[in-house]
């Protein structure tokens, strides 16, 4: 009897360590120990091979109609993968309507789009670019066979698809958006000096000038904190274990009337009380993702700035009852800017993990436009 | 093993003394059952009309009130709504003028009380100091909500009753927000949690006698506590409606009515919460 019961207690034990193991597949989250992990969908569960192949997928522009169009052609890690134009340019320059969003910690984000609140997957999300025309961004819409089969002859998806999605092994829309999500959620960034000083306990990391501007940024005078509020410094947030999914849609009076290229929430909704309403974006890395706002009007912080101390814009009947506007000595805008410029994460943006992983001679690269 | 006998006990003893109780709520806009998709008249010194765009509050140190005035401690059974004694109340659905709040609701209080005779109920609205300046990503629910943290000095807004004036004058405020917490909280700075308790904790003290929970409800109405506030104007240079935040003169009559001093201006008898 003894030996049985230990037994089964061995077997509890094994099967405590070894469940959620499984589930990841030698996947380690690269999380700091504060920082709670994001939910995952059921369907698509992380591994490091998935990841892997997702990164692979993300850098190949052979997913484009035309081969030049890749992921990264308007989201380029140097700049926590947004792209430093106004809006992004898709395939045969076709010039969208929006600003490309940084992908860091889009894990933790409930809806992936600026102004689309049923975009509630990365998986569902990837469609998008690949397959959307208005506008066209990878243009693939149609192609998918003739692409899918492209990707199955490269030597490397062979045996990476089969790595990734043993029970089925090879491109298709399941696997590649499942990948292209996997790699998206393993882009975590929580490593700027900011963190290093509230939570490393690294008091000198901050500059004085930035420490300053931390506490105008919490400060009720100008209210930054209220929507670029939490850990990601955004009203957007969902984690593991949480019943709550927390969005956040304002509108910041940019316009006096939305030009119907970009007019927010009501494009999917229909109702007047959406116009002009766009996510909040989370400021970790702001000061290399310029320019600003969802249009990219704004070319720099200080612009911004300047649009919340004037109280918006233009103005809107719908704009967010937040943005009261400000007075600000330069000193001060100075200081936030400072604050603002120690969420960058140089690790984040450096990261080999993220990288090109493809030879510049490769055709998943050759022809591939960047940012 | 005496970790094991502890435990069992703690476990037998609340299933032979303890009874079951639920404290229901309800949310009110001058008498009106609050709704994200309503709009209310008459609310303020200038009788705007609002919509509500939040109504969420934190309630805590939950009492019954025996017939001899002692007071007997509810456990809060431990949920996604409920921890450690302090729990959210929840009116917003997310939808509609509410499209920033979240989807699931919650208007009651669950636990359990020591069997006994009760006449009344006692509780304090907001999160006691202890649990007041914790680090909301890893906090436990219903702590965890971004949109009811200030940070870490200030700690969480106790309740949050956020409305929209719909006949706003042209350069008035896009929005007048009723945030309740804690202030002058002496810290390092405004993301460091205070190590001594705040100048002005700004916890509401609730107690309602002759409250039968088998049969009343709380009803939480904030129409009295802006009657005195213009709606439709903000002070420049404080924040849109009353935060709580001492030297804003839109809080001037507000707190008393919450029952809690404000500089100079003393508590008078809340008018926020009253048993129906």
């Amino acid at each position: 009897m003894r030996r049985a019961t230990l037994g089964v207690v061995l077997a509890l034990l094994t099967g405590a360590v070894m469940a959620p193991a499984q589930a990841e597949q030698g996947f380690d989250w690269p999380l700091p120990d504060w920082m709670p992990r994001p939910p995952v969908p059921e369907d698509n569960p992380m591994s490091a091979a998935k990841v892997e192949l997702g990164r692979h997928l993300f850098y190949d522009a052979r997913l484009s109609g035309d081969g030049t169009v890749a992921c990264a052609s308007c989201h380029d890690p140097a700049r926590a993968f947004t792209d430093g134009r106004d809006r992004a340019v898709g395939i045969h320059g076709t010039v969208g309507n929006l600003n490309a969003p940084s992908l860091a910690n889009v894990a933790y984000l409930p809806v992936n789009a600026w102004a689309n609140p049923h975009m509630t997957s990365l998986e569902f999300q990837a469609l998008v670019p690949l397959f959307g025309e208005a506008p066209d961004e990878m243009g693939a819409t149609g192609q998918e066979a003739r692409i899918f089969a492209t990707l199955a002859a490269d030597p490397y998806y062979g045996t990476a698809f089969a790595a990734a999605f043993p029970d089925r092994p090879g491109p298709d829309l399941f696997t590649v958006t499942r990948a292209l999500a996997a790699f998206q959620r393993s882009l975590m960034s929580f490593d700027s000096p900011y963190d290093r000083f509230k939570y490393g306990g690294d008091l000198d990391a901050l500059s004085e000038a930035a420490k300053r501007g931390e506490q105008l940024f919490f400060d009720h005078r100008f209210e930054c904190y209220h929507c670029h509020q939490g850990v990601l410094f955004t009203d957007n947030f969902q984690r593991e274990g949480s019943p709550w999914v927390e969005t956040g849609f304002h509108n910041t009076g940019l316009y006096g009337e939305y030009p119907a290229s970009a007019p927010g929430r009501i494009e999917i909704t229909g109702d007047p009380a959406d116009a002009g309403l766009f996510r909040t974006p989370s400021l970790r890395n702001v000061a290399v993702t310029a320019p600003y706002m969802h249009d990219g009007s704004i070319p720099d912080l200080r612009g911004v700035l300047a649009h919340y101390a004037r109280g918006g814009r233009e103005g809107h009947a719908n704009q967010d009852g937040m943005i009261v506007g400000f007075q600000a000595t330069e000193a001060e805008t100075d200081d936030i800017i400072a604050f603002l410029n120690s969420l960058t994460d140089q690790t984040f943006v450096t990261n080999p993990a993220h990288a090109d992983p493809w030879p510049g001679d490769h055709p998943a690269r050759i022809n591939r436009a960047d940012p | 093993m005496k970790k094991f006998v502890i435990l069992a006990a703690l476990a037998a003893t609340p299933a032979f003394a303890d009874q079951p109780v639920t404290i229901n709520f309800a949310a009110e806009i001058g008498g009106q059952p609050f709704a994200c998709d309503a709009t209310y008249a008459g609310l303020g010194s200038t009788g705007a009309e609002v919509k509500g765009t939040d109504f969420r509050l934190y309630v805590s140190d939950v009492a019954m009130v025996a017939t001899d005035g002692s007071r007997a401690p509810v456990t809060l059974e431990e949920s996604d709504w409920q921890h450690a004694g302090t729990a959210l109340l929840d009116f917003e659905d997310g939808r509609a003028a509410c499209a920033n709040g979240t989807a699931p609701m919650n208007t009651a209080l669950r636990g359990t009380v020591a069997a006994g005779d009760y006449t009344g109920v006692a509780f304090k609205v907001g999160v006691p100091f202890a649990m007041n300046h914790g680090d909301p990503t890893t906090a436990p629910s219903p702590l965890n909500l971004t949109s009811m943290f200030w940070n870490w000095r200030g700690g969480y807004k106790f309740v949050r009753i956020d409305m929209v004036p719909t006949d706003r004058s042209e350069d008035g405020p896009k929005g007048w927000f009723l945030h309740l917490g804690s202030t002058m909280c002496a810290s390092e700075g405004k993301t460091d949690a205070p190590k001594t308790p705040c100048k002005n904790p700004n916890l509401m003290e609730i107690t309602l006698d002759g409250f039968d929970p088998a049969t009343q409800t709380v009803v939480i109405d904030p129409a009295d506590v802006v009657s005195g506030a213009d709606m439709r104007v903000n002070a420049p240079d404080t924040s849109p409606g009353c935060m709580s935040f001492p030297g804003d003169a839109d809080c001037m009559t507000v707190m008393a009515k919450l029952g809690l001093g404000y500089g100079d201006v003393p508590a008078a008898d809340q008018a926020l919460i009253r048993a129906r």
